[in-house]
């Protein structure tokens, strides 16, 4: 039997961004802004050190989407804007909830906080097919 | 930050990537949390699908082979949105932008082997409450023409 898919179902990621991830995600996006890799550099723009890419964050969002449909190759979108930086030693937190099924897709609002509680994403949509 | 509406429609591209099989692993295992070392991607970490590097599970699997990480599409789908903020016409300080908002719409999967040719452009230009606001808008296209990604990137230039 298929899995099925309803709105409210819920599903959770944890990641943490370890001390050298916006190093390696550097290397495999080719993401080499200074504000990522060199923490005087991020200290120069005022951000108090260096902090990591928002589009791995999106990457993030989109490993918890395609884990809850279980293919990734299922996923059709994500969007979110970034409202804070995730800096090395950061704990995120991605919950997501679904708010429709239709047609075979679903779109799920996803939030993601750090260990503080504080939104790293806002208006984070994923959608994906279900069959 | 004054941003001249006249560059409003200018288009950047074709830019042609073709996606590599390493590569692509590379990036999956990046993002999942892998630690890479000399001539390795790193050991994948358990929730990282295996559809996405090991070549034998992801030939039984639903594609029929290895596909891309979706997001993985960044890596090529960016250059109008760099080339954009960059160019001089526009005058950006880019030590006072930040990359604001993503939104990516994949249409199909990503396989080792596709050339995506993407092209872009400035979709708007605005500001709002002191604060300047790029809009780069992008499509990429595979080899046999298919629309793969689109893909709506925003720029904000901070006072």
């Amino acid at each position: 039997m298929p899995r099925t898919y309803q709105p409210g179902d819920t599903f959770t990621h944890v990641r943490e961004c370890d001390r050298y991830r916006p190093i390696y995600y550097a290397g495999a996006s080719g993401d080499y802004n200074p504000i990522h890799i060199d923490p005087e550099a991020g200290s120069a723009a005022g951000l108090n050190g260096n902090i990591l890419q928002g589009l791995c964050t999106l990457g993030w969002v989109v490993e918890a989407i395609a884990g809850f449909v279980e293919d990734p190759g299922r996923v059709r979108r994500v969007k979110a804007r970034f409202s804070r930086p995730v800096r090395p030693e950061d704990t995120i937190t991605f919950q997501g909830r679904v708010t429709a099924v239709q047609d075979g897709r679903l779109t799920a609002e996803v939030s993601a906080t750090n260990q503080r509680g504080e939104d790293v994403l806002k208006g984070a949509v994923v959608e994906a097919f279900i069959r | 930050m004054a941003l001249d509406k006249q560059f409003i429609g200018r288009e950047y591209g074709p830019y042609r990537y073709t996606l590599g099989e390493e590569k692509m692993r590379e990036f999956t295992l990046a993002v999942g949390g892998a630690k890479p070392g000399a001539g390795t991607p790193g050991e994948p970490p358990a929730h990282v699908s295996p559809l996405l590097y090991d070549e034998q599970a992801a030939k039984a699997g639903p594609h029929g082979g290895l596909i891309a990480f979706p997001s993985f599409a960044v890596v090529f789908a960016i250059r109008p949105f760099s080339a954009a903020i960059a160019d001089p016409a526009l005058n950006i300080n880019m030590q006072m932008l930040v990359h604001g908002e993503q939104d990516l719409e994949f249409l199909d999967v990503m396989r080792p082997g596709d050339v995506m040719t993407t092209t872009g452009r400035i979709a708007d230009l605005y500001e709002r409450a002191r604060m300047g606001f790029v809009i780069v808008t992008s499509e990429s296209r595979n080899q046999h023409g298919t629309l793969v990604v689109k893909g709506t990137w925003t720029a904000i230039i901070r006072g």
